[in-house]
């Protein structure tokens, strides 16, 4: 009798450091199903899948706890190769396919189909002729297996993105004794038609009595292929259950979650915004490597603390970017009236405008210099400020006094106003970026990501700074995150960015299920909210 | 996973230390060694062993003079023999050279058995003949080498610094005059002391004058005949004519040559031949002149053939002549045979005797090994042996006790070390240390090479500094600073199209330099600003192309000034200028003082101590601030409101206008001023120098200019100087410069992650 399970993942307790990436997650797979595997941004659905693959990653991090049974049996994976020679397949994320060579030769890559001739017979089998016949035969059932019309000797190079997809696909599928195939968001950069077509194909493997993993964020994606749903959240197994029992709305609210209280308790009763519009932003378009806005509108109100979420790669990132000069945008935003040029990152510093960045070391720091010049650099540059003498010298004493006012305001542990910020935690690293941007004494600040890859209690004191520059010097802030929870302790409002448009604005109070909606890009109408 | 590499880390510090505790012990011990030695050194029984060797090295430097006599006798008695026989024509040349030998090396055998143990009778005569002829020469050995020393001075003095030799000693000026001409230059002529040597210098600017007058002769009558040839279309005119006649003619169709007068046999003689040449329809050959006419004097050699010793000196001279006479007849009294020498061997024996009793000076391991190296060993016991030879090496081992110390030194505080200053820094700075003490090995002066190393950094370091704005604006090591040096290059030639001198014409050089390496260092820099991430090589690449097409520019250029373009074809500049009538050494001479007998080029060093001291300054003001984050990171620079292509073309055209005043400093100390592909591997060697003070690809401040500059040039004139006396031949040194600091540039690019010391 064959086994019930395909694969099963039992307890799998995988630990970075002193960090708890996956807490007794149990995930098992029927043969011939679409499980779609649900979560937010660093919810653990990566993790899980390199202990599936038997990535590097986890070997040399300590290997992880708990149990794999593939078709019935405990295994133990060593390396993605293993994993490909057990009949676990993946279709990647990115394309790893070689464009100069035709479809055929990348499905039947390294696993060529030779035949002998008396040469090889003496000298071994790396000199045997390639059976270019069978080979093609091959790719062709590969193809049509995807519904793929294109000829097989066509070189990969010249093809739409979409039919790369596919390949790599029919690639997977071509593998004799394939069992179980990893989908990793493989509708991402497809188009719609493409996309319906993906989920056909997938159907299509499934029905051969291949097991299917789907990672995906699009809900209603899930909701027409999957069969199964497994929810992860924090690393934690959320709940698994069959589709037949839940909606689109269930599954967003369970991504979600309430989960553990905020960070920071932030008191928001009585809060009235009622200042004017600050920036207008219309139709902001920001093109930035792995996040693109395809027309913002957003309305920013004098005094508030915005917050704009999303999922990475939804375009939530571009907005300040794109504004502040960094990347490339066109668009419309004024600011208190003004027109903005986009693109001089010079006159929006002018204007009163300035950013902490979510690329800390990248573009947040000098690395290599002290945490004085880091913090007077800007306003060094765009204001003058800082500056004596005839020759225009930079004024060590003042820099100096500056610094220690703002170590001490900020909490900024170190050594002394000259140590390097490249020695620096990260936590106190991005301290010192948010004393830059205050030096610049801006009007309104726009923080990205302020909490990324620093510890909890460096968390807090950035919050509550930024709550406190709000509050006393009534600074106008956007605050860039991926925390949900974050934004909504400290934020106003909270615009949810998905692909590249602002889908909604709630409130903190909002449900979860509004949320999660949002964030797979369906605006929750009045009547689903129950 | 950090745990491991901490590990890893700590068990290799633990071997750094216990390697470090050998280093040390060893050091103990080779340092009590030489002690021992030392203690030997002063004992009775080693001094007495020293002169039995010293008796012994005497008598063997005798006897082997006249072994050899006998051997060489023996050959030529037996080559006459084969001569004498019929059959001599019939033996090949190698046959009858091995028979010669054969017989050399058996009467050598013979002499050898007969003369290997001189019967000493009188011993005590010996032995105070040899201590008073070792006396006399160390105090006249001593004088002549104080001597020469002074006489080398004014030498180098005049050479380097005269360049018209003819006007210093012309024809018409009496000694005194030219005296006086020459003290203008080397004031040290008029000392007291030195009253001695005037007749020697006298002669010597006369010698020169003439050679000079000679060659400018030679270039003029090439020049006369040349002009005449070319003017003169249709030679049968002058058929038939000859002597005054001919010349008559000559000087009616070219009235210029009137002032040719003087080459008046010569001229007649060319037209001969060209008259010879149309009567019979033949070409006439144009005469190969030579291009540099005149003889040139070496620059580095003294040559002592001018030198008059003093009363004193000659005194001694003196004293000597008879010690030797005493020791001669007491080495007759124990060779008969010595007297049979011919006058030729007699004065070579002298030579000879002389080298082993004064070989330089009287310290212990010299002369140790001056006896030994005369096969003096045999006379001592094995237990004396071993002790001289021990004594004779206590200075080496002090030395390597001392290197053995540093070394440990240096791995036990490697961490803290190479966190301070970096890897490369602290092995350069390991390998200058060590090459000091070899120094002090070969008995080569510190001082004066700690004087040389000043120079050269005098010559160097504003090339660079110029380095330092092009790292710090992000194009990494400015390769393409030729493109400065050849401005500044330009700059130095128009200074002498015009004829300029001093002040004006350095101020000038530099000045013009700079002003052409403006508009070329900004496209250079618009074409950096298209190719970012690639600068290094398209760097290289513009450099060495410039340098290629500049190669052709400076033999285009309209420059007419006669004495820099190529005299023949009347145009193209040459290829090298020397700066002596214009600013050689000028800034280098400018309040120049001797401390501690090192030469301290003052003007030089002021100069770029004001270059960097502006360069500071630059890097503290808005604009450096700037350049420096464009440069570190562009995105966080470009977050901040800056253009950073505006900040790297800033840096860039401040790098190539450095590099031209850099190249005209350079050409001041040097005295010449190079072009064509003389510019090539500046950019090399700043590079590597801002590189071993310790700059990255992506980060240099004028400290590690000053100290790359100084450990840089240290290790190369050290090492040079070393090289030298270890292995001879000049080519090493150049190898090795090629080899640091290519390598240096190869480490500094597999670090270019740039300063990151995690």
């Amino acid at each position: 009798m064959a086994n019930e399970f395909v694969l099963e993942m039992n307890h799998i307790t995988k630990v970075y450091g002193s960090n708890a990436v996956l807490k007794d997650v149990t995930l098992r797979i029927r043969p011939g199903e679409i499980h779609a595997l649900l979560g937010e941004n660093g919810a653990g659905k990566s993790t899980l899948m390199n202990v599936l693959f038997g990535m590097p990653v986890i070997h040399t991090t300590g290997g992880f706890e708990g149990e794999v049974v593939f078709d019935g049996e405990p295994v133990s994976i060593a390396s993605p190769m293993d994993a490909m020679s057990k009949g676990i397949g993946m279709v990647h994320q990115e394309f790893m396919l070689i464009p100069g060579f035709s479809v055929t030769d990348n499905i039947k890559l390294n696993r060529e189909i030779t035949k002998p001739w008396p040469v090889s017979r003496l000298l071994g089998k790396d000199l045997e002729f390639l059976d270019t016949k069978a080979m093609s035969a091959d790719a062709r059932r590969a193809l049509d297996a995807v519904g793929m019309s294109i000829e097989e000797y066509t070189l990969v190079s010249g093809l739409p993105i979409g039919h790369m997809q596919f390949i790599e696909i029919a690639r997977e599928i071509d593998k004799s004794g394939m069992k179980l195939l990893v989908f990793d968001e493989p509708t991402a950069v497809l188009t719609e038609s493409e996309a319906q077509q993906l989920l056909d194909v997938m159907k299509k493997i499934a029905a051969q009595g291949i097991a299917i993993i789907f990672i995906t964020h699009r809900l209603d994606e899930v909701m027409d292929a999957a069969d199964t749903i497994t929810i992860l959240r924090d690393g934690t197994l959320v709940t698994t259950l069959p589709k037949a029992e839940t909606t689109a709305e269930k599954l967003a609210g369970l991504m979600i979650g309430r989960g553990s209280e905020g960070v920071i308790h932030v008191d928001k009763t009585d809060r009235e915004i009622t200042g004017g519009t600050a920036m207008s932003i219309r139709d902001l378009w920001v093109s930035m490597p792995g996040e693109v806005d395809r027309g913002v509108n957003l309305d920013v109100r004098e005094g508030e603390i915005l917050g704009i979420g999303g999922l990475a790669g939804q375009g939530k990132i571009g907005i300040p970017n794109g504004i502040m000069g960094l990347y490339e945008a066109r668009g419309e935003v004024t600011f208190n009236g003004q027109k903005l040029p986009l693109g001089d990152a010079d006159a929006v510093l002018r204007a009163g405008l300035a950013m902490v960045s979510e690329d800390r070391r990248g573009v947040g720091l000098l690395l290599d210099q002290s945490i004085e010049d880091n913090i007077v650099f800007t306003a060094m540059q765009v204001h003058g400020d800082f500056l004596k003498g005839f020759l225009k010298q930079k004024d060590s004493g003042a820099i100096r006094r500056h610094a220690e006012e703002m170590i001490k305001e900020l909490d900024i542990r170190c050594t002394s106003p000259t140590q390097p910020v490249g020695t620096l935690s990260g936590g106190n690293q991005q301290k010192v970026c948010v004393a830059r941007a205050l030096t610049m004494n801006p009007k309104f600040l726009f923080v990205s990501e302020p909490t990324r890859g620093i510890d909890i209690g460096a968390k807090q004191l950035v919050l509550e700074t930024l709550v406190k520059l709000n509050r006393e010097k009534n600074m106008t802030i956007v605050m860039v995150s991926s925390e949900l929870q974050e934004l909504r302790s400290i934020c106003d409002r909270i615009a949810i960015v998905a692909e590249g448009k602002v889908v909604d604005i709630l409130r903190a109070e909002d449900s979860d299920t509004a949320f999660g909606l949002a964030m797979s890009g369906k605006r929750a109408k009045e009547g689903e909210l129950a | 996973m950090s745990e491991h590499v901490a590990g890893k880390a700590e068990k290799k510090r633990g071997s750094r230390f216990w390697a470090s505790i050998v280093l040390f012990a060893l050091a103990g011990i080779l340092l009590a060694v030489s002690i021992g030695g030392y203690i030997l050194r002063g004992s009775a029984s080693t001094r007495a062993n020293l002169d039995r060797m010293r008796t012994s090295a005497v008598l063997h430097t005798a006897t082997e003079g006249l072994v050899d006599n006998i051997a060489q006798e023996a050959r030529s008695e037996k080559l006459k023999e084969l001569r004498a026989d019929k059959n001599f024509r019939k033996r090949g040349l190698d046959e009858v050279n091995s028979i010669c030998d054969a017989a050399m090396e058996e009467a050598r055998a013979e002499a050898e058995k007969l003369y290997s143990n001189p019967v000493v009778e009188d011993e005590a005569a010996l032995e105070s003949a040899i201590e008073n002829m070792e006396g006399v020469l160390s105090t006249s050995g001593k004088l002549e080498d104080k001597e020469h020393a002074v006489y080398g001075e004014i030498y180098l003095d005049l050479v380097d610094n005269i360049s018209a030799w003819t006007e210093v000693a012309a024809p018409d000026m009496d000694d005194d005059a030219i005296i006086a001409a020459l003290a203008s230059t080397a004031p040290a002529l008029l000392d007291e002391d030195n009253a001695h040597l005037k007749p020697g210098f006298v002669k010597l600017a006369k010698d020169l004058a003439a050679n000079q007058q000679a060659a400018l002769d030679a270039e003029m009558q090439g020049q006369s005949v040349s002009m005449m040839t070319g003017a003169i279309a249709d030679w049968a005119e002058f058929s038939g004519l000859e002597g005054d006649a001919l010349w008559e003619k000559l000087i009616g169709e070219v009235p210029e040559l009137e002032e040719s007068e003087r080459f008046k046999d010569a001229l007649l003689e060319a037209a001969k031949t060209h008259i010879a040449a149309a009567e019979s329809g033949e070409t006439v050959p144009e005469a190969a002149a030579s291009e540099e006419g005149a003889e040139t004097v070496s620059e580095t050699q003294v040559n002592y053939s001018y030198f008059i010793p003093s009363e004193e000196l000659a005194k001694d001279i003196q004293n000597n002549e008879d010690a030797f006479e005493a020791l001669d007849t007491q080495l007759v009294k124990i060779i008969p045979d010595l007297c049979e020498l011919t006058g030729k061997l007699q004065d070579s024996l002298r030579t000879n005797l002389e080298k082993v009793l004064w070989p330089g000076s009287l310290d212990f391991t010299t002369l140790y090994n001056t006896y030994m190296a005369r096969k003096a060993g045999g006379v001592l016991s094995g237990g004396a042996s071993t002790a001289l030879k021990l004594a004779s090496l206590a200075e080496t081992l002090l030395l390597a006790s001392i290197a053995l110390l540093l070394l440990g030194l240096v791995l036990f505080f490697w961490d803290s070390l190479t966190r301070r200053f970096g890897v490369p820094r602290t092995i350069i700075a390991l390998f200058f240390i060590y090459l000091c003490l070899l120094a002090e090995q070969y008995n080569i002066s510190v001082r004066m090479m700690l004087g040389n190393v000043l120079e050269r950094m005098t010559m160097y370091g504003v090339l660079v500094l110029a380095m330092m704005p092009g790292i710090q604006c992000g194009i990494g090591l400015n390769m393409g600073m030729t493109i400065g040096c050849i401005s500044g290059l330009l700059g130095i030639v128009l200074s002498l199209q015009f004829n300029m001198t001093g002040f004006g014409a350095l101020l000038f050089a530099c000045a013009s330099g700079a002003v052409i390496s403006l508009p070329l260092g900004w496209a250079y820099s618009k074409l950096l600003n298209r190719m970012k991430g690639n600068e290094m090589t398209i760097s290289t690449y513009v450099g060495f192309s410039f340098v290629s097409l500049m190669c052709i520019g400076w033999m285009m250029l309209p420059f007419n000034n006669p004495k820099i373009i190529w005299l023949l074809s009347g145009r193209g500049l040459r290829v090298t200028h020397s700066l002596l009538g214009s600013f050689a050494h000028l800034l280098d001479n400018f309040l120049s003082f001797k401390v501690f007998g090192i030469n301290v080029p003052t003007g030089g060093l002021l100069f770029l101590g004001v270059c960097c001291g502006m360069m500071w300054l630059f890097s503290r003001s808005r604009t450096g601030i700037a350049m420096t984050a464009a440069g570190s990171n562009p995105r966080f620079a470009e977050a901040s409101g800056i253009n950073v292509n505006r900040m790297r073309t800033v840096g860039t055209v401040l790098s190539t206008m450095i590099a031209a005043v850099g190249i005209v400093i350079y050409s001041q100390a040097f005295g010449y001023a190079q072009l064509y592909t003389a510019p090539r591997q500046l950019g090399f060697i700043a590079s590597s120098a801002i590189l071993i003070g310790g700059a990255t690809v992506s980060k240099a401040k004028v400290s590690h200019v000053l100290i790359g500059v100084f450990l840089f040039e240290g290790v190369l004139v050290f090492g040079q100087q070393i090289a030298n006396s270890v292995v001879a031949g000049g080519g090493l040194s150049e190898v090795m410069r090629i080899m640091i600091s290519n390598g240096i540039i190869l480490y500094a690019l597999t670090q270019s992650g740039g300063g990151r010391r995690d």
